[in-house]
């Protein structure tokens, strides 16, 4: 596959980085995590690719038929899987900052320091 | 014996879901008692397993997928004395923590404890896997985990540090993942024996930097290594006492160990140059010191200036780590050892002020604590450990990395490290004699600034929080002789033996034994006397402020202060700061080590 397909990971990486440091809104930092999320999705897709090959489902296939890898796809599957614990942590966690401060403003939602 | 590999880890989990499932029908102080015996269990098991491992370690293969011609098809654990014994120590850890938090949390379903074993589990596979896909697994369930706890009590007011310290820690397990799939990209190998003949076949290039560069960053960030370290007071200021004790006591510090882990078992073989990657991991192990040692020094949170403190200890464990020898890792092992039970220790110190003084902050505590005498004492003691006493673990460790950085000709690096530790002793001095003897100017409006208000559970006697502050920064002093440095320089070989635990691992081959890393020579006295000295001297200024001519007192502060206002600015607390920062030292990692 062409070494393009890895610009889009880096892409995605960078852009969301950048949401995270200037995000203003918490709920928005946290749809930035995200989205650097879903760079290593694409990267470890592509990192498994191989051209004219089958799903790496070999049920109705016989041995030796070429197929992606499954590897990455399990590797995939676990960050998903994390991924939505965090998100789901984070989102509540916001929710109760909101709760007691009125604000999910990181520049005003400074712990104390000290 | 080999049988019982998976128990340390897989113990832990199904006690936790068991307390989940049962947890609503159990007697008070049921789920203490359980999750006691649990960590004692799989602690006892893992100790077990590096005796086991201690004349050749051993790879278990899970399901029996055992590798065929030097291909590993399986997942597998590795253990040798040093991951294993770390597996143990996380369990010793954990048990303190839960006798400290004995009733600590009253509501039913015991889902603390499930949290915690889950953590003790996570920690012990960390330190035992062979497979860098479970090492990532295990990396992300210890942070989930931490992230859990912090936030655990959501009517804290410190609840935005969780916020940063969850974002931080995400990014930084996102930074992992994309390591991984490019090395893995590269080499089509997860296993970390497999791995390391890959990476030796091939040129090393920019790809490899940016592996590298994403993972150590990943590790840098948990390890709390400068300038990746900001989240460290946030998490320890809002996060339970004993929590705490296990983030500082193990959770950090076994990120830089899965850093050394790494670094001797995929990237020792590779083409990745020495060269330019022990002076930079040298020099970030200095800052982290010295940022570490001046931030702790200046915080009036006794939590935040333990978790700075974690953050100046952390910069010798890399300087330890990062000069790549084995003489210089079987000190970091004491170190990490030593560094952990002692910081544990002080951080249930933190919750016992939390729970009988009702504050944390040292100046509003000011002669609260001169009731307890025994656990100021104590405080002290944990103060001077920090500073560099020559006695004990951690002074051990501290020593044979010394050596370590005399033999490469950086003689002035040492007294610059005790002067770093120094000061994080002398801020724990300092809180000691005012808290505990109430020494120390007057507070004045100081006292009216805001300060969380915290407090924790106060109904539980005062001996029971104090019998394990007592046992671990026991041990830590009385677990100095010679045998513990024995068992680290032997531990320290075998851990580094790159191609002869790859062999053993992928091909079975018989353990030829390694030869332990060498003996220091005579323990040099200045060192540790740099420390105390600057502990002790600041400690008493800062008490005895009103006692000094006015004229001194105010040119100190004046010359002071640039670095200290710098440095107060430096931690604003913005996240997506923290992050910036956290870029910015990813990417040094990675310029240097591609450019050389």
């Amino acid at each position: 596959m062409s070494h393009a397909a890895f610009l889009l990971p880096a892409w995605l990486f960078a852009i969301g980085l950048y949401g995270v440091i200037t995000s203003r809104h918490f709920v928005h930092l946290i749809g930035c995590l995200t989205v650097i999320q879903s760079s290593t999705y694409v990267l470890l897709l592509a990192v498994g690719y191989r051209t004219d090959a089958a799903a790496p489902i070999f049920a109705n296939l016989p041995i030796g038929t070429p197929a992606v890898d499954p590897v990455v796809q399990a590797l995939v599957l676990t960050d998903i899987v994390v991924g939505a614990t965090v998100t789901a942590l984070l989102l509540a966690l916001a929710l109760q900052v909101h709760k007691r401060t009125g604000t999910l403003d990181p520049h005003e939602l400074r712990p104390l320091r000290r | 014996m080999q049988a019982l590999t998976p128990l340390p880890v897989a113990l832990p989990l199904a006690i936790a879901a068991v307390l989940l499932i049962v947890g609503h029908i159990l007697p008070r102080n049921g789920a203490d008692i359980i999750a006691m015996l649990t960590a004692a269990a799989a602690g006892l098991i893992a100790v077990l397993l590096a005796m086991a491992a201690s004349e050749a370690p051993f790879a278990y293969w899970f399901g029996g997928w055992q590798p065929r011609d030097g291909v590993a098809i399986g997942i597998a654990f590795v253990v040798d004395p040093a991951g294993a014994g770390c597996a143990a120590f996380a369990a010793l850890l954990f048990f303190a923590s839960f006798i400290f938090s004995w009733g600590y949390f009253d509501e039913v379903h015991a889902r603390y404890h499930a949290l915690m074993l889950i953590f003790q589990g996570a920690l012990a596979g960390f330190a035992m896997t062979g497979d860098l896909f479970n090492f990532f697994v295990f990396f992300e369930l210890m942070s989930t985990v931490a992230f859990a706890l912090t936030g655990y009590r959501l009517e804290s007011s410190a609840l935005e540090g969780a916020l940063n310290f969850t974002v931080t820690n995400a990014v930084g397990s996102f930074m992992m993942l994309a390591g991984i799939g490019t090395l893995y990209g590269r080499t089509g190998a997860l296993n970390f024996a497999q791995l390391g003949r890959a990476l030796a076949g091939l040129p090393p290039d920019g790809l490899l930097a940016l592996a590298v560069a994403l993972i150590f960053g990943a590790l840098f960030i948990k390890g709390a290594i400068v300038p990746f370290h900001f989240w460290i007071a946030d998490a320890h200021s809002v996060a339970p006492s004993p929590v705490c004790a296990i983030f500082s006591g193990i959770m950090v510090p076994i990120a830089l160990f899965g850093a050394a882990r790494l670094y001797w078992s995929v990237f020792a073989g590779s083409g990745l140059d020495q060269a330019p990657l022990r002076p930079l991991l040298v020099w970030f192990g200095t800052a982290t010191a010295l940022v570490g040692g001046f931030t702790a020094f200046m915080q009036r949170d006794v939590k935040r200036l333990l978790a700075m403190s974690t953050v100046s200890h952390m910069g010798v464990l890399l300087v330890g780590i990062g000069l790549l020898s084995s003489e210089a890792l079987a000190g970091a092992m004491l170190y990490l050892l030593g560094h952990g039970l002692a910081k544990a220790g002080l951080f249930l110190i933190g919750g016992i002020l939390l729970s009988q003084c009702a504050g944390i902050d040292e100046i509003k505590l000011r002669g609260a604590g001169k009731e307890f005498p025994v656990t100021g004492a104590f405080y002290a003691l944990g103060g001077l450990i920090m500073a560099g006493l020559p006695v004990g673990l951690e002074h051990q460790g501290d020593h044979l990395i010394d050596e370590a950085i005399s033999a490469t000709g950086l003689a002035f690096l040492p007294p610059l490290l005790s002067i770093a530790n120094g000061l994080t002793g002398a801020g724990i001095l300092r809180g000691a004699g005012r808290i505990f003897l109430g020494l120390g100017p007057e507070p004045g409006e100081e006292a009216l600034s805001p300060t969380e208000e915290e407090r924790e559970k106060q109904d539980r006697p005062v001996w029971l929080m104090l019998l394990p502050v007592v046992a671990l920064i026991g041990t830590a002093l009385a677990l100095q002789a010679v045998p513990a440095e024995e068992a680290a320089r032997q531990a320290a070989a075998m851990f580094a033996a790159t191609g002869d635990l790859a062999a053993a691992v992928l091909d079975q081959a018989a353990w030829q034994p390694v030869a332990a890393a060498p003996e220091p020579s005579s323990a040099s006295p200045i060192e540790p006397a740099i420390g105390l000295a600057v502990a002790i001297g600041l400690a008493a200024f800062e008490l005895g402020r009103d006692h000094l001519p006015r004229r001194l007192v105010r040119a100190a502060d004046r010359a002071t202060a640039p670095l200290f206002i710098g440095l107060d600015r430096l931690h604003d607390g913005v996240v997506g700061d923290y992050v910036a920062w956290t870029v910015f030292g990813a990417i040094a990692l990675g310029v240097v080590i591609a450019i050389g």
